[in-house]
């Protein structure tokens, strides 16, 4: 998914798009032209996949935080009445009723106001684009030809001073898993897990899982037919459980050379069922199969999009695969998506799935609209608790770092976010995000376009004078 | 029909006469109920006129309204989209028509009548989206449904969308779902001009001609910027500048081939109808006819445009060659000549936060309805130009409201209501008709569980010329399309609603 708004018009239906896919591979303008430079990229790629699996999450942040008085949603199963929050040094030391904020604590006054841990985006391209049709500002996806696959790494691309970070931190989203998409092969790449201060060491942890299309977006990836995705799919994991089995011995093993070692390499950690695996997929049948995948290999898979998974939502609880989807896909967009519905998350979060959102509608650019998301999941009925944990907690647990992140508890890592009213109501803003413990600008460039234009009046000098830098 | 030309913004309607006229009864015995009064048109379906001169209306609306009973939805919270919200409000529906509306002591309940108690509960008018491809990019999405762009020529003006529309798009269901009683489907924007737009009321019908809005003008569909520089990159026009000189040869074009048609009209009505008139017609050209049709103020031009200063050179051209546009559509810079805009009386339709996927769409603010709105004269309409999106467009409407609230704007409900009712009727000429909440107008009404400016609302009850089209509560009152009957198991899938 480069954006998911349809970029240009409506030229071929974009309605559904395919997380890890730009959607129609044959779409108009060729959107991304950048061989060269990602061939240069690809040529550093071996030195920096080796330095993966990064795990310290949060950095050293000498600052006293105290959020006081606010309804405070743990997402533990509890609610605070006048709930306060004392954070030190980036992590959370309190969480009660009536604390006592520290001397020299920032106070943050929450009276009247909710209080949430950050909202974490399971599936995002965050630092990856800016503007979804401009191919210099885009490196979410590579062209349909080019060989590599697996081995791409979103960190090799993230740009922590896109626009977009500070808009979308504005509306509440304190970390996002940014997914790279997948151009030729059937495989996007590794993703990253980011914090969204928009700091240079905002990028958090490394190869945080890979990606893979089963659905409709592969078969135009592997001769037209999902019997050619599953052959190739089969075939992969074989040789990256060769070459697995004996990395310094691969090349003399290899029969054909049609695997990229560097891809091959990229797909141990997945082989190995040591990092999730994205499957993107809408068909009950072809999520059957991805649960016997599962199981045959050993993986630990995430499906995304999952539009006919409440078909299969008690084996997915057995099988503990977790589901990102989008609660507001409800037309079958085509052959895959028949069984669409509105209840989708209601479904499998009864049945015991864990369930994060992603919004293929809004896009990386609007992950902000990610608790509007959550609340029509709710009038569908999806639980409210339920909900907030979609946005927080069950993103965390996904990418196993639930430990440090999620929930507002003693120990954890202080995202927090104070919200203006119900978070999940459309009419609600936020009034505060503290991040990695630190009280975050909700500055962005939107307000300062705001700024500039609110008054239309001539003035003394033009509009470029105004709104600040 | 009662007076109403304006549309509800800032309260201007002040107070409004809520009397109970005589109500016609019509019980479910009765099965011409509500018949097409509004049908302008006598042609027949290709009819030429004796005269040479082409009919205006080849295709036209069959629509006839469905049965309906005589019905009083009492103790609502009513937004009149007049400007007006009513608190413990009910409004009567009789003959397809609005009866009456007014609080719930002033609107008598006749005999016979069905009563829906709806305390605690809103009515609106049916929401109307202006921009939508339903049914020419239907669901599913392929090579054999792909209908609304087409992509050979930078002018396809001669194009009607109408003609791509396919009615079993189950995209129309789920957008009653969400209160859409009218819509404007629109072809798209890859060329300068892109053909006719067609007004739909949101009825599952087999033909187009059975969803055709009663007497709603043609529109135009017209392309600013990156689309159709990019699409025709090759051909031309490639940069913006061609854009305009391919505009404006068209226009020089349309206002010849105008001038010839006026010529022989005035000598037929000279001759008053005598000599052989049909042998001296000019030759037609279904391009220009169209466009000759805006030049003559029957085509409504809805032009595509993101970019302020674009909007405002589009404007300069329209005063060139003498005609209006009426709204400017994805105007995600409208906040940046806002006050350019309500002064040449042009709406802007737009998202209320969606950003970034071009460049063109790269400046964008949250309150740009809003600052639209406040304008002296402004006009907002929110818009979907999406088949999800079209499912909500009252949480658009919604957001775009608390961020004008935010900046200090004076908006509520009772005038954001207009963004998403009144103020796109206004544009697709189907004002008079639908849109606002007021006595004789079509029955096009919403039932929301709550204030439909809520992420929880939904809409419960959709009524369309006063015939009860979709029922929440009720699952045969769910439409579902050919292409989803009968596909698996349709308990949660397949219909309106789920």
């Amino acid at each position: 998914m480069i954006n998911t708004k349809n970029f240009f018009f409506k030229t071929a239906k974009a309605e559904k798009s395919n997380p890890v896919s730009s959607g129609n591979p044959v779409s108009f303008g060729n959107m991304r032209s950048g061989v060269g430079k990602l061939a240069i990229m690809a040529s550093l790629l071996t030195a920096s996949s080796l330095m993966t699996g990064m795990t310290t999450i949060t950095r050293a942040a000498a600052q006293t935080v105290a959020v006081m008085d606010g309804q405070v949603h743990t997402v533990t199963g509890s609610i605070i009445e006048g709930g306060d929050i004392i954070i030190r040094d980036g992590k959370i030391t309190e969480v009660g009723a009536n604390l006592s904020a520290p001397a020299g604590a920032t106070i943050i006054d929450a009276t009247g106001k909710f209080v949430t841990p950050g909202i974490i985006a399971p599936h995002s391209t965050l630092g990856l684009s800016e503007v979804g049709a401009v191919a210099d500002s885009n490196d979410t996806r590579p062209n349909n030809n080019f060989p590599l696959g697996a081995s791409l790494d979103a960190a090799d691309g993230f740009n922590p001073a896109s626009s977009l970070i500070a808009i979308n931190r504005a509306g509440g989203v304190t970390r996002a898993v940014s997914v790279p998409s997948a151009g030729g092969s059937l495989f996007g790449g590794q993703s990253i897990l980011v914090d969204l201060t928009g700091k240079n060491n905002s990028l958090i942890k490394r190869s945080v899982s890979q990606s893979v299309l089963i659905g409709g977006g592969g078969t135009g990836r592997a001769g037209g037919t999902k019997l050619g995705v599953w052959a190739i799919l089969r075939e992969t994991l074989a040789e990256a459980q060769t070459y697995a089995n004996n990395p310094a011995g691969y090349r003399q093993l290899s029969s054909d050379g049609r695997y990229k070692v560097s891809d091959l390499a990229a797909l141990r950690p997945v082989i190995e069922g040591r990092q999730p695996l994205l499957v993107s997929v809408d068909r009950a049948a072809d999520i059957r199969n991805v649960i016997r995948l599962k199981n045959d290999y050993g993986l630990k898979i995430v499906i995304v999009s999952g539009r006919e998974a409440w078909r299969e939502a008690r084996a997915l609880a057995a099988a503990n695969i977790p589901v990102i989807l989008d609660p507001l896909a409800n037309l079958p967009s085509d052959f895959d998506t028949i069984g669409s519905t509105l209840k989708n998350a209601a479904f499998l979060n009864q049945a015991g799935v864990v369930i994060g959102f992603y919004g293929p509608q809004s896009g990386t650019h609007n992950l902000r609209l990610l608790p509007q998301l959550a609340g029509n999941a709710v009038a569908e009925g999806l639980p409210y608790d339920a909900a907030l944990k979609a946005l927080t907690l069950n993103p965390a647990k996904i990418y196993g770092i639930d430990t440090d992140l999620g929930t507002i508890e003693v120990g954890k890592i202080a995202d927090i976010v104070v919200w203006d009213g119900d978070p999940l109501e459309i009419t609600t803003r936020v009034s505060d995000v503290v991040i990695n413990g630190v009280a975050q600008s909700l500055d962005n460039r939107q307000q300062h376009l705001l700024e500039r234009y609110k008054d239309l009046d001539r003035g003394d000098k033009p509009h470029p004078f105004r709104g600040g830098n | 029909m009662v007076e109403i030309a304006r549309y509800g913004r800032k309260g201007e309607m002040g107070s409004k006469s809520l009397m109970v006229t005589t109500v016609l009864l019509c019980s479910l015995a009765i099965a011409a109920c509500g018949g097409n009064q509004d049908k302008k048109s006598n042609n027949k379906k290709g009819e030429v006129a004796q005269s040479g001169v082409p009919s205006r209306d080849p295709f036209p609306s069959t629509y006839q309204p469905y049965m309906s009973e005589v019905t009083l939805i009492k103790g609502a919270t009513i937004l009149t989209a007049t400007g007006e919200q009513i608190e413990d409000g009910s409004i009567l529906l009789a003959d397809g028509k609005i009866s009456a509306v007014g609080t719930a002591k002033d609107v008598k309940t006749p005999k016979d009548a069905r009563v829906i108690d709806a305390a605690g509960k809103w009515v609106t008018p049916g929401i109307i989206d202006i921009h939508s491809h339903l049914g020419v990019y239907p669901s599913p999405g392929n090579a054999s449904t792909a209908d609304g762009n087409e992509l050979t020529n930078p002018n396809t003006a001669e194009v009607w969308a109408e003609h791509s529309v396919w009615p079993q798009d189950p995209g129309f269901t789920r957008a009653l779902a969400g209160g859409i009683t009218s819509l404007q489907i629109l072809p798209g924007s890859g060329n300068l001009f892109g053909g006719r737009t067609v007004t739909l009321k949101n009825v599952p019908a087999r033909s187009v001609q059975d969803m055709k809005f009663p007497s709603a003008p043609y529109g135009l569909k017209m392309a600013c910027g990156e689309n159709p520089k990019r699409v025709y990159a090759s051909r031309g026009p490639a940069t913006r500048m061609a854009n305009f000189s391919h505009y404006r040869k068209a226009w020089i074009d349309a206002a010849e081939y105008n001038k010839k048609w006026k010529k022989y009209e005035a000598g037929l009505e000279k001759s008053n109808g005598e000599g052989d008139d049909k042998a001296n017609a000019p030759k037609r050209d279904l391009k220009l006819e169209t466009l000759a049709g805006v030049l003559n103020g029957e085509i409504v031009v809805n032009m595509h445009c993101y970019r302020a200063d674009e909007m405002v050179q589009v404007l300069d051209m329209a005063k060139e060659f003498g005609y209006k546009v009426s709204a400017f559509h994805h105007a995600v810079e409208a906040f940046k000549v806002a006050d350019y805009l309500a002064e040449n009386e042009v709406c802007a339709a737009i998202w209320a936060d969606w950003w970034g996927f071009k460049l063109e769409a790269y400046d964008s603010v949250r309150e740009n309805a809003a600052l639209v709105h406040a304008q002296e004269g402004g006009c907002t309409i929110v818009h979907s130009d999406d088949p999800t999106g079209i499912q909500r467009l009252n949480q658009e409407a919604g957001k775009a409201m608390a961020d004008g609230q935010r900046i200090g704007l004076d908006i509520s409900e009772k005038e954001a209501i207009a963004w998403i009712t009144a103020n796109p009727a206004k544009v697709m000429g189907v004002l008079e008709q639908t849109g606002t909440l007021e006595e004789g107008k079509m029955a096009d009404i919403v039932l929301w569980s709550r204030n439909p400016f809520s992420v929880y609302a939904k809409a419960e009850k959709v009524f369309i010329d006063g015939a009860l089209m979709f029922d929440r509560s009720v699952p045969s009152l769910s439409p579902r399309t050919d292409f989803e009957i009968g596909q698996q198991e349709n308990g949660y899938v397949g219909g309106a609603g789920q």
